[in-house]
């Protein structure tokens, strides 16, 4: 892989309007506000591997007909890399999206979040139907149904003896060729062809983090929620819409038609489609989004 | 730099589907050979989208149609040798007057008295006759990346090899010869694309280039090689007769033609000469933007 990028951020198609720093907790985190109008969308924070350039191909688009409101979540981007499992609870990451709502004097928003945020989207519209007028979930990395099998055959924390495949997801591994450990990571995210900027994008700010913090949202992502997630999808009352590609390699399509079927939500399958549809076929799901947006009104 | 070919084939023939799909179309016939042409849109002025070399046939306008036909007519044609005209044998067929009149006779055939002509690489070379010898039907023109051989010089590594000489090592330009176009033509085309296209994340251009260039073989190529094109001193004559705008536009990091070429044709015309920075040969499909909104403002200032 030749990485083409420079290492400082890229021009962007919009910038925001409002930005700034919020603290919870003593974590910082930084947030930016583009556009105005009625319909605030919050879009969320996923995995540290990223941080909120990954909706670079929603935010000018929406923010033509809302308001967008995104933030770097703790561990990514300009927000501050606290160390330990409990900094990156399912909670704190909800708690988080509520401080920023706060903060940007944001009474109730629509959210989409894509993989792992369905965790802290889901948590959010089940506790604050007050907040959240609907929810919209991308490949959602939800355990409702079973993981791709190859994803369950390596130990995470034990050493291996082999780097091959999905052994590389394997905090020894990512130590010592953190690199190497996104090169295939990434690749998986992005199984449409033609998908190298995509890639490179991804790598580069996945760069700007550390497999340490991963490691720690990870084992954050582990702790025990207190309530049992399956009915925290059922206490779900705004309208949910899920999309999930049939080719996602990280997160199978199954667990996408399961969280929307808990949740009472519309499934729709993105023919082709890996897991960062949202960064590899914008203008679908820019559409798909904005369908649902003027549906809630 | 060699860049290997980073690219697995995933679309083949038949067709993709196309953001817009002619409104007309159908073949002109001179002395035998078939051209397929297309119409666009409707309004002033037309725009002839030109043939380039046929390595590679009209869709590669692709990026250029949809939008320039919002704003006037386009015709466009495929070019003897490739996509659906006619791949005639014998290099008489490919003589680079034989584009040249094709272009009239698809004006002629869509009837289009005038039309402002774009031409890209070799489109270049049958552009420039029609500019000169033509003036009362092409009011103005726009060469991207144009095959000049009237001044400026060739790429360097380009005339390290000669092309009727057969080598055995076959790297890098070594496999623009005719022995491995008849040998593997294939691996010839994919080299020759992946020196189109020097922009970063241009695996589907590549792609698609590579595709067009399978839907033609190495015999009708090397008719188009063999042909008699425009020598020097024709070329430099005529840039002096040409009277109607002119646009050259040229990538910095073209690899195929040196910007020199386009610096003397832009020159001897006295056209006006954009380089596009970070650009290859063809910009048109790269950074399609940029090139249409080059030709729109080209197109207003002849109005």
């Amino acid at each position: 892989m030749i990485v083409a990028a420079p290492p400082r951020e890229q021009t962007r198609a919009r910038y925001p309007d409002e930005s700034g720093d919020i603290e919870r907790d003593g974590v910082r985190l930084y947030y930016e506000v583009y556009g105005s109008g009625e319909t605030t969308v919050l879009l969320l924070p996923t995995w540290a591997l990223i941080h909120s350039r990954h909706w670079k191909m929603q935010i000018p688009y929406l923010a033509r007909h809302c308001r967008v409101v995104t933030f770097d979540g703790r561990g990514s981007g300009r927000s501050e890399r606290p160390r330990g499992a409990e900094a990156y609870a399912i909670r704190e990451f909800a708690l988080d999206s509520l401080a920023v709502l706060d903060a940007t004097a944001t009474e109730r928003a629509v959210i989409v979040g894509v993989s792992c945020a369905a965790l802290w989207g889901v948590l959010l519209a089940a506790e604050h139907p007050e907040r959240i007028a609907g929810a919209a979930f991308i490949c959602p990395a939800v355990s409702l149904a079973p993981p791709w099998p190859e994803r369950i055959v390596y130990s995470f924390d034990e050493p291996l003896g082999t780097d091959e495949g999905w052994a590389k997801y394997n905090i020894h591994h990512w130590l010592s060729d953190y690199r190497d450990f996104l090169e295939f990571f990434v690749g998986k995210c992005f199984t449409e062809p033609h998908s190298t900027k995509q890639i490179e994008d991804t790598i580069d700010w996945a760069l700007e983090t550390t497999p340490e913090v991963l490691a720690d949202h990870d084992a954050g992502i582990a702790l025990p929620l207190g309530v049992d997630f399956h009915e925290l999808c059922r206490r779900i009352r705004c309208p949910v819409l899920v999309l999930h590609g049939n080719r996602d390699e990280l997160h199978p399509l199954a667990r996408g038609a399961a969280l929307a079927q808990a949740t009472g939500g519309q499934l729709v399958t993105l023919e082709g489609s890996g897991h960062f549809p949202q960064a590899r076929d914008p203008v679908q799901v820019n559409l798909l989004i904005r369908e649902f947006l003027e549906s809630l009104r | 730099m060699d860049r290997p070919m980073a690219v697995e084939l995933t679309a083949t023939s038949p067709e993709q589907t196309r953001a817009r799909y002619p409104d007309d179309s159908g073949y002109i016939e001179r002395d035998g050979v078939r051209v397929h042409y297309e119409v666009y849109g409707s309004g002033e002025p037309t725009v002839l989208l030109l043939p380039t070399w046929s390595l590679i046939h009209s869709r590669h306008w692709k990026m250029q149609i949809p939008y320039l036909a919002r704003h006037c007519r386009v015709v466009t044609f495929d070019g003897r040798g490739n996509g659906r005209s006619d791949r005639p044998k014998g290099l008489e067929a490919y003589d680079e007057r034989e584009y040249a009149a094709d272009a009239l006779a698809v004006m002629d055939e869509t009837k289009t008295d005038r039309a402002v002509i774009v031409g890209f690489s070799m489109g270049g070379q049958r552009g420039l006759l029609l500019a000169a010898e033509q003036p009362e039907r092409i009011e103005g023109a726009v060469f991207i990346g144009p095959s000049f051989i009237g001044g400026g010089d060739s790429l360097p590594e380009r005339a390290v090899y000669d092309f009727d000489t057969e080598y055995d090592a076959l790297e890098g330009w070594a496999k623009h010869n005719r022995f491995h176009w008849l040998r593997d033509y294939r691996d010839w085309v994919e080299f020759f694309v992946s020196k189109m296209f020097t922009e970063a994340h241009s695996t589907k251009a590549i792609e698609d280039a590579v595709g067009w260039g399978l839907e033609t073989d190495a015999e009708t190529m090397l008719a188009t090689q063999d042909a008699a094109g425009l020598t020097p001193e024709e070329s430099r004559v005529l840039c002096r007769r040409v009277r109607c705008p002119v646009l050259v536009i040229h990538g910095a990091d073209d690899a195929i033609q040196s910007e020199t070429r386009s610096a003397a044709m832009a020159e001897q015309i006295g056209a006006q000469l954009v380089i596009l920075e970070g650009s290859g040969h063809a910009p048109h499909v790269r950074d399609p933007v940029q090139v249409n909104l080059l030709i729109r403002d080209f197109l207003d200032s002849l109005r």
